[in-house]
């Protein structure tokens, strides 16, 4: 059964904090609810790029519900924002541990970061004007929580897309294209310094 | 910030060599016991499920040039 925590969002047309809850184990079902929210505001976001000649974002294809059936298997977990009932932020999870590429935790375990999504209307590639901010570090912070109740040391890694390269190399040591990746895409992890000043200078 | 799942506690009857197998991929990891044996559980059921819709599961030494499919009764 999953289990929730508060947590705080920025909202910046209220000018100040939401309240959400993180939820640290979503079902399938969660993540077809949240599919069927997201996938008709995607799609108009999308269609007034398209007229307006704007770039879309990478990953508009992804289609959470087509990765519910990860979720019958122990290997993967996915945890959410959740806020005023629908689904903020979305994080799926490979709970079988990394190997650490970085020299100070070479070999050791590290929780690998699958998908990260915050909800349509919170992406400035897609709306001008988004609802909540911070749900990417949120996200980023449960996945530190779980690596940490893991007993992978905080230590978090996933590859990045290149239109998010430049919020992961913030927080995370950028290693570089990765060709054992179907993509090449770049391979980003956080040591346990990067993570001691993520936790420390990362609250909204 | 994640909360722990509720967790069942089972005994576990292993034998010395087992046991020695167990304390040295603890200890080459760093991680707990339990977490060894949560790695393991969530690793065969991977496994087990890519090899029953016929996925194959190969060993590759690049340096060597040599590739061996892995043949599990799992």
């Amino acid at each position: 059964m999953s289990a929730r925590r508060k947590c705080h969002l920025r909202a910046p047309g209220a000018g100040d904090l939401a309240e959400a809850e993180l939820v640290d184990e979503l079902s399938k079902d969660d993540l077809i609810r949240a599919h069927l929210d997201w996938a008709p505001v995607r799609l108009m976001a999308l269609k007034r790029l398209h007229e307006a000649k704007l770039p879309w974002p990478e990953h508009w294809h992804w289609d959470w519900s087509k990765k519910a059936d990860m979720l019958d298997l122990l290997a993967y977990r996915c945890m959410g924002i959740e806020q005023d009932g629908r689904m903020q932020g979305l994080m799926m999870l490979s709970t079988i541990a990394a190997k650490g590429r970085l020299k100070a935790q070479e070999g050791k375990a590290v929780l690998y970061i699958e998908f990260l999504e915050s909800a349509p209307w919170n992406l400035r590639a897609l709306v001008e004007a988004p609802k909540f901010l911070g749900v990417g570090i949120r996200l980023l912070e449960a996945a530190i929580a779980l690596s940490e109740e893991e007993g992978f040391g905080g230590r978090i890694g996933l590859h990045s897309l290149p239109q998010s390269e430049d919020f992961y190399r913030k927080y995370m040591t950028d290693l570089g294209p990765d060709s054992s990746q179907s993509q090449g895409l770049r391979y980003f992890e956080m040591s346990t310094e990067q993570m001691h000043n993520f936790l420390e200078g990362k609250k909204p | 910030m994640a909360t722990e799942l509720t967790k069942r506690t089972m005994t576990l009857n292993l034998t010395d060599a087992e046991m020695r197998v167990l304390e040295l991929l603890s200890s080459q990891k760093d991680l707990s016991k339990t977490a060894v044996i949560r790695q393991a559980l969530r690793l065969y059921q991977l496994l087990d499920n890519r090899l029953s819709k016929g996925e194959k599961l190969f060993f590759e030494d690049t340096a060597k040039g040599e590739k061996a499919e892995l043949m599990l009764m799992i």
